[in-house]
């Protein structure tokens, strides 16, 4: 009986949730594709996983409360990227163990207030070296990277897509942008 | 050199300031402390530096524009399934009756519900070369294939590309197991056609071990990921053991 009930609800409402999917989704279809993009190492990829994760958010489209569109959307294309990465990659998925490890090493004496390669020298950096440098972070800098130095989401936004403390997205990122500093001014 | 946390919260709160986070007053904080000390303005300077290069050097790229289309064509369909009576909540019941009443469904009667599942499907298979087409979708490509298969049943299958290795893909189609919906991808190789249908491997149509021929077609069955996968087809043994293979060992991204 409550299937039958749930059925005649969704008929009700279907119109209604495709015209909040045009409106809630769509219109972050390609910061979902790119950090899918950065996610999975590739476009096809990145493509699969988004239209999988608009499946996703269409389902759950009523779940949606307001607030940041794209957070929302971006959080699910996250989750998404990671269940594909698990099952397909489950040695690129990095876990906060892992992440915590490193962390511990960074912060080891000697090691990031050495020297700071010069801005002009960060200047000359080509794109293919760089984007190496970024594909080569673990999965939560990288993400984080992403989110705010591509695709400029505030803080309280990659808190929310990356389901983090504003805290952890402010160390996060130091760290990243400190190794990818490191990364790109060695290479040179 | 230890770093002490008021240092580390000063590298952040440089960050922040850079992007724009802080008030006012913290904002103050943080570039009177710049001033102070040259190892928090070299680090100000190359985020900068970072910052202005990922600009320059890292378009944005926009997704591709056969995406959108395909989310709008799976949504849409899911919305239309949505309208008539639940589709997912049929499944769903369907399945829940299954498992209810499994010790007295068809296909786990007896010792032998292996037979049952293939006899079955190769009637499907053979149903398909009768009919005017052998797929519900016709489609050599996958991102048109699995999308189609999102919306009717509550997992899609893997599907991958083998045109290079000469088995190009056709579509796909549901074919009903029991009382319960599976999806079947159409590969052809030559002129002959495979069916390869999937379903999960912990399911009612658990099995032993898998015939090699029913009525004249060959069958290959294989288990990978928690899938249960059975081709079907009247290509020769060895040729079907090389598309189970091809299929097995084909990266999704191909």
């Amino acid at each position: 009986m409550r299937l039958v009930a749930s059925g005649a609800q969704d008929s009700m409402s279907g119109l209604d949730d495709n015209a909040r999917f045009r409106s809630v989704v769509m219109p972050h279809i390609n910061e979902a594709y790119r950090l899918a993009h950065w996610l999975t190492g590739n476009r096809t990829d990145a493509e699969d996983v988004v239209q999988d994760a608009s499946l996703r958010a269409f389902r759950a489209i009523r779940e949606f409360a307001g607030g940041s569109a794209r957070s929302w959307v971006l959080s699910i294309v996250r989750n998404t990227a990671y269940s594909w990465l698990r099952k397909n990659r489950p040695a690129a998925v990095v876990t906060v163990e892992d992440l915590e490890a490193v962390e511990l090493q960074q912060a080891n004496p000697g090691d990031s207030n050495g020297e700071t390669p010069e801005a002009a020298l960060i200047a000359k950096v080509d794109a293919e070296h760089l984007r190496g440098a970024i594909a080569a972070l673990p999965t939560p800098f990288r993400e984080t990277l992403v989110l705010r130095d591509i695709e400029g989401l505030d803080y309280r936004e990659i808190a929310e897509a990356t389901e983090v403390p504003i805290g952890t997205v402010m160390s996060r990122l130091a760290r990243a942008r400190r190794r990818l500093i490191a990364t790109i001014g060695k290479e040179r | 050199m230890p770093r002490s946390t008021t240092d580390d919260n000063s590298v952040l709160l440089v960050h922040a300031y850079l992007d724009g986070e802080l008030d006012p007053a913290n904002a103050l904080g943080v570039t009177q402390q710049m001033g102070k000390e040259p190892a928090l303005l070299a680090e100000a300077e190359s985020v900068k530096a970072l910052q202005q290069l990922i600009h320059e050097r890292l378009p944005r790229e926009e997704a591709p524009p056969g995406l959108r289309a395909r989310i709008e064509t799976s949504v849409g369909g899911l919305r239309r399934q949505r309208a008539q009576p639940s589709w997912r909540a049929l499944a769903a019941s369907i399945v829940l009756t299954a498992v209810v009443a499994s010790s007295s469904t068809w296909f786990v009667v007896g010792s032998e519900p292996t037979i049952m599942v293939a006899d079955s499907l190769v009637s499907d298979h053979i149903r398909a070369l009768m009919a005017p087409e052998p797929v519900d979708v016709a489609s050599s490509d996958r991102h048109t294939v699995k999308p189609w298969f999102n919306g009717r049943i509550p997992e899609s299958p893997r599907v991958v590309d083998l045109t290079k290795q000469d088995f190009p893909l056709i579509g796909g189609r549901i074919d009903v197991l029991g009382q319960t919906p599976v999806p079947t991808l159409v590969y052809r190789h030559a002129k002959h056609l495979i069916s390869l249908t999937a379903m999960p491997a912990e399911s009612n149509f658990k099995v032993d071990r898998a015939p090699r021929t029913v009525k004249g077609y060959n069958v290959v069955h294989w288990i990978e990921n928690g899938v249960s996968y059975w081709a079907i087809s009247d290509l020769a043994p060895k040729e079907l053991e090389d598309f189970a293979q091809l299929f097995r060992t084909s990266l999704t991204e191909l």
